[in-house]
């Protein structure tokens, strides 16, 4: 068996990185560019034309917290939930990040890297809803070290990893959201998230 | 055991409704509505996004309409759940894909129906362009297939179908993508989704 994970290190396939480090998995890395994403090794493992994917020993799979949920299961370890209810919060927090925050997050992102993509009222509106979304992350955190409480898990990955540009590139003032402070300083401090960011093509 | 779905029909909670009325559950229903009820602060309680559906089951409470299937599935098993994890990984990632490649551009055009002062009709125009390579994807995957994981209809199928169920209220045109519009009907038809529908 052998896993491909196809995506540049600077991109969304970091969260697949970042997993694949956590569970000490040995894979092979294709760097595909987030602008370079139609060629056909690329669009054989996933249609869509985005990264990351994977090739599981034959498993194809696209969507990045779906494919870190899938190498989670598959490979266990202090990431994966002991018990329904908390995979059930895992998977609840990874659609979040996806249809909540990764939104307003993405419009922040490209004002930094690429303002030239986006319009003034774009990251207004970003910047007026971030607060909303963030608030909800902050309460979570509440009285807890991680997502599903004193262990960091699953959820704290696939969270972390959308949020993670907040920090590394946007500078964002966590000020009003000391609880997410903390939480993503410990979450971004873990030696496979480093390791994660050092991947070259292989 | 006690389970509760907050949310009405004609809201994301048909999604977990349906499967409720698939698995076969009994549930208490209490219809919170979008437009008011779902940011009143007792609601928030439940779920600080102020969206619904929730549910609580026995005390779990979740949010996340297809987070929420996929627990009860997990919980519930039967047919609907996929029979092994590359399965369970396919019906995540379509899970995912749904909200991710669909939904957002789905509801466009569902919102300029409904509000039509409400949405530019550049936003249409950019939720159709959006949408046609996406179907075009979920029209291959479909290919030489009855349903998303094979012959039987699963959790993956569920999730998909009922965002794009919206679509079949604009009255999308499905004529360039066959497998999609031939599968969603089937799947639009099975007794659950219609009993769902007529929760009360």
């Amino acid at each position: 068996m052998t896993l491909t994970i196809y995506g540049a290190t600077l991109s969304r396939a970091a969260r697949v990185l970042w997993m694949a480090k956590e569970l000490g998995l040995d894979f092979r890395s294709v760097q595909i560019s987030p602008d370079d994403t139609h060629v056909p090794e690329l669009l054989r493992v996933n249609p869509n034309g985005r990264i990351p994917a994977i090739d599981d020993g034959g498993v194809l799979l696209f969507e990045s917290l779906a494919i870190n949920l899938y190498l989670l299961k598959k490979h266990g370890g202090p990431l994966l939930p002991d018990n329904i209810s908390d995979e059930g919060r895992m998977v609840q927090w990874s659609f979040w990040a996806m249809t909540e925050l990764e939104g307003p997050l993405v419009q922040l992102l490209l004002n930094v890297i690429r303002p030239e993509t986006i319009s003034p009222a774009d990251v207004a509106a970003a910047t007026e809803k971030l607060p909303h979304v963030l608030r909800v992350l902050e309460g979570a955190l509440t009285g807890r070290e991680y997502l599903l409480g004193s262990a960091f898990t699953g959820a704290d990955l696939n969270v972390a990893s959308v949020l993670s540009y907040l920090k590394t590139i946007v500078n964002y003032d966590f000020g009003s959201f000391p609880n997410i402070s903390a939480w993503t300083s410990r979450c971004l401090g873990r030696p496979a998230f480093s390791a994660a960011a050092a991947v070259t093509a292989s | 055991m006690a389970l509760t779905i907050y949310g009405i029909p004609t809201s994301r909670a048909l999604r977990i409704l349906w499967l409720a009325n698939e698995l076969g559950l009994d549930f208490k229903y209490v219809p919170v509505d979008f437009s008011g009820g779902s940011r009143q602060p007792e609601f928030m309680k439940l779920n600080p996004n102020g969206h619904v559906p929730v549910i609580d089951d026995d005390g779990l409470i979740l949010w996340e309409s297809l987070a929420c299937n996929l627990y009860l599935i997990k919980k519930h098993g039967g047919p609907l759940l996929p029979k092994n994890l590359a399965d369970e990984g396919r019906a995540l990632q379509w899970s995912f894909w749904v909200m991710t490649e669909v939904e957002k551009a789905a509801l466009s055009l569902l919102r300029k129906l409904v509000y039509p002062a409400d949405i530019a009709d550049a936003e249409v125009a950019a939720a159709r362009g959006k949408l046609v390579p996406a179907f075009s994807v979920l029209n291959g995957a479909l290919m030489g297939k009855d349903c998303l994981l094979g012959t039987e209809f699963t959790i993956a199928d569920l999730n998909v179908a009922a965002v794009l169920a919206w679509l079949k209220i604009v009255k999308y045109d499905f004529s360039a993508i066959p497998n999609v519009e031939a599968w969603l009907t089937r799947c639009l038809a099975r007794p659950a989704y219609v009993a769902a529908k007529a929760t009360k």
